[in-house]
């Protein structure tokens, strides 16, 4: 088997930008599907770039409305449990419009999981500052710099008893990969950071080339193998077990 | 067997009865006692308790696309929040039931006296082109009943469905003989999620695949599921119509207000729309008959509105405001009709 059973031939290329880290993002998840034989996976999104995603797996899949596809989702596995539900949206999509899901599904340990792609603005609509845009990132909507502190996502999850926080980049792929087996092998709620700027929208404005952002990425970023709290400049998982 | 039961006890009754097997709803009164209801009866169905409204209308999104019949429960706050969700369900598409137990609105209103304040925004509340079907009952028996046919006619229909009730009518307590009443159930024919390779979009597409910008295909696409509704909507033709073979007047009225206004029968015809949306045809025949009609109701016009476009003619209202409605009152004001 390959792992290209798991996307629609129909799709490619793929809508997204060149050089987008969605792409990478895309193809890792579909060879860990492969390698696990999750057949029974069921993708559910929000609205953005990442969301559209969903459509481009070849599985049954749902792209809903902006911010709910966490809800969504846990109707889905609420229903039928052998399913293997996995929401694959933005930052803007489930911190920002959907923040209020997200700390409910994490306290109730629902057991989905959740692969947001951080790519610091919403991208989607032209590059306005999200939730995690960095102080000094410049958007849209703060053209001299975003002044507010970005979002802590993995202090919202790892504040649960219980938690799988993993924060991964498509530039590692292998680590990328090993997080998101993990993730899938998990019971219970699991939420998978993904750091990568989008390109278009937002490195671009700050004369960052592609190939600036992924030696920028492999510069900054440690691989963390110990089970703590990530600092902001590490990569990996931390889970209550 | 005869049972003392609540306008949303029976609503509950009914959901079970229907096969319903999600329920997820955020506590707004007057409609909390239909997810109490459904606490007490989680070997059946599966239960949630959401976050807010919008979460509890997506959990029954997704569940509804797992294959299970669903339904939620609200009042105005939570209807309104709702209303995003309503065309989602529309475009997947997919079959949802909403309870809606009015209250006075606008915003936090009169909280909880009963209302019929969301008429329009239970056929248009969402943004875009849409049709739907809302059903209105009457009765406690009647909310057993409806709720079984909403059920039955999201199935059918793959869409949302609205079932109205009012915060007086949630809680009244009439006798009620289930066993009596006589139904059939609708089934899905449609797969669960999970056993086809489907692409389930809220954007416009063809063939599984986004289609954003051709006109034509949006066009097809709206005309064929809103004649599917349409059709569907022929088969829940559901009205009353008490004729008064001396009456020149039609009343027109629905949910509480079409049961106090019941003794004017004498003096009038009375018409009660229970199927709400598509307005029922057989309105338009029945209508001729009369020289004047009335439409009394708890809003400030809504369904009024919505008749006088129907018939293409002028008709009059007896509005009741602020959660108060009074028999006395409504006899008034269509004297003052009469002496116009
Ligand atoms: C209720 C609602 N508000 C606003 C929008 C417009 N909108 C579309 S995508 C988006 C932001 C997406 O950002 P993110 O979730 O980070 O996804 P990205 O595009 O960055 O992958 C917004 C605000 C919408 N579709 N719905
Ligand atoms: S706009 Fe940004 S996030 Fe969207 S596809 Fe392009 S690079 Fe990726
Ligand atoms: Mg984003």
């Amino acid at each position: 088997m390959s792992f290209q059973r798991f996307i629609r031939n129909d799709v490619l290329p793929l809508g997204w930008c060149p050089g987008c880290g969605l792409h990478a993002l895309f193809y890792a998840t579909c060879e860990v599907l492969d390698e696990l034989d999750k057949t029974n996976t069921i993708i559910v999104s929000g609205i953005g770039c990442t969301a559209r995603g969903a459509g481009f797996f070849n599985l049954d899949s749902v792209h809903g409305i902006h911010g709910r596809a966490i809800p969504l989702a846990v109707g889905v596995k609420a229903v039928n449990p052998d399913l293997n539900v996995v929401v694959f949206s933005g930052e803007g999509d489930i911190t920002g419009i959907g923040g209020n899901h997200l700390l409910h599904v994490a306290r109730r340990d629902d057991n989905i999981v959740v692969i947001c792609n951080n790519n610091e603005v919403f991208a989607m609509t032209g590059g306005q500052s999200s939730p995690t845009t960095r102080i000094g990132g410049k958007t849209l909507t703060a053209p001299e710099g975003n002044v507010m502190q970005p979002l802590n996502i993995q202090g919202i999850i790892t504040s649960n008893k219980r938690f799988f926080y993993a924060r991964a980049t498509p530039v590692f792929k292998e680590h990328l990969k090993e997080c998101l087996k993990q993730a899938f092998e998990y019971d219970g709620f699991v939420f998978v950071e993904i750091v990568f700027p989008c390109i278009e929208n937002y490195s671009k404005k700050m004369d960052q080339t592609i190939a600036c952002v992924l030696k920028d990425l492999k510069g900054k970023y440690k691989i963390c193998n110990e089970n703590r709290m990530l600092k902001d400049d590490e990569l990996g998982i931390f889970r209550s077990e | 067997m005869k049972k003392l039961l609540s306008g949303n006890e029976a609503i509950v009754e009914g959901a079970l009865v229907a096969g319903l097997k999600f329920f997820s709803a955020y506590p707004i009164t007057p409609a909390s006692d239909i997810m109490q209801g459904i606490v007490k009866k989680q070997e059946q169905v599966k239960f949630i308790q959401a976050e807010d409204e919008i979460a509890a209308v997506n959990m029954c999104i997704g569940a509804s696309l797992a294959g299970a019949k669903v339904m939620t429960a609200t009042s105005g706050p939570g209807f309104s929040l709702k209303q995003e969700t309503i065309g989602l369900a529309f475009k997947l598409p997919t079959p949802l039931v909403i309870v809606n137990s009015q209250r006075v609105g606008p915003s936090t209103g009169m909280p909880t006296l009963g209302s019929q304040g969301d008429i329009l925004q239970s056929k248009s509340g969402s943004h875009g082109d849409y049709v739907n079907i809302v059903l209105y009952p009457n009765s406690v028996e009647e909310c057993f009943r409806y709720t079984i046919e909403a059920l039955n006619a999201a199935e059918e229909s793959l869409s949302p469905v609205i079932l109205l009730s009012d915060g007086m009518l949630s809680h009244i307590y009439e006798t009620v003989d289930l066993d009596s009443i006589k139904y059939s159930l609708k089934n899905r024919k449609r797969k669960p999620l999970g056993e086809e390779k489907r692409h389930f979009t809220g954007l416009l597409s063809k063939n599984d695949r986004p289609q954003t910008k051709d006109s034509q295909v949006y066009r097809e696409w709206y005309y064929e599921r809103k004649k599917k509704i349409l059709d569907v909507a022929e088969k829940y033709n559901f009205y009353e119509y008490i004729e008064n073979k001396n009456a020149d007047t039609l009343l027109v009225a629905f949910g509480i207000t079409s049961r106090i206004i019941l003794p004017l029968k004498k003096k009038y015809s009375i018409f009660r729309p229970i199927r709400m949306f598509p307005v029922i045809e057989e309105l338009k025949e029945i209508a001729k008959k009369y020289s004047k009609i009335i439409v009394i109701e708890m809003n400030d016009g809504q369904y009024r509105h919505e008749l006088e476009a129907f018939l293409k003619r002028d008709i009059y209202s007896v509005t009741q405001l602020g959660g108060k409605i009074s028999l006395k009152e409504i006899e008034n004001e269509l004297s003052k009709i009469y002496s116009e």
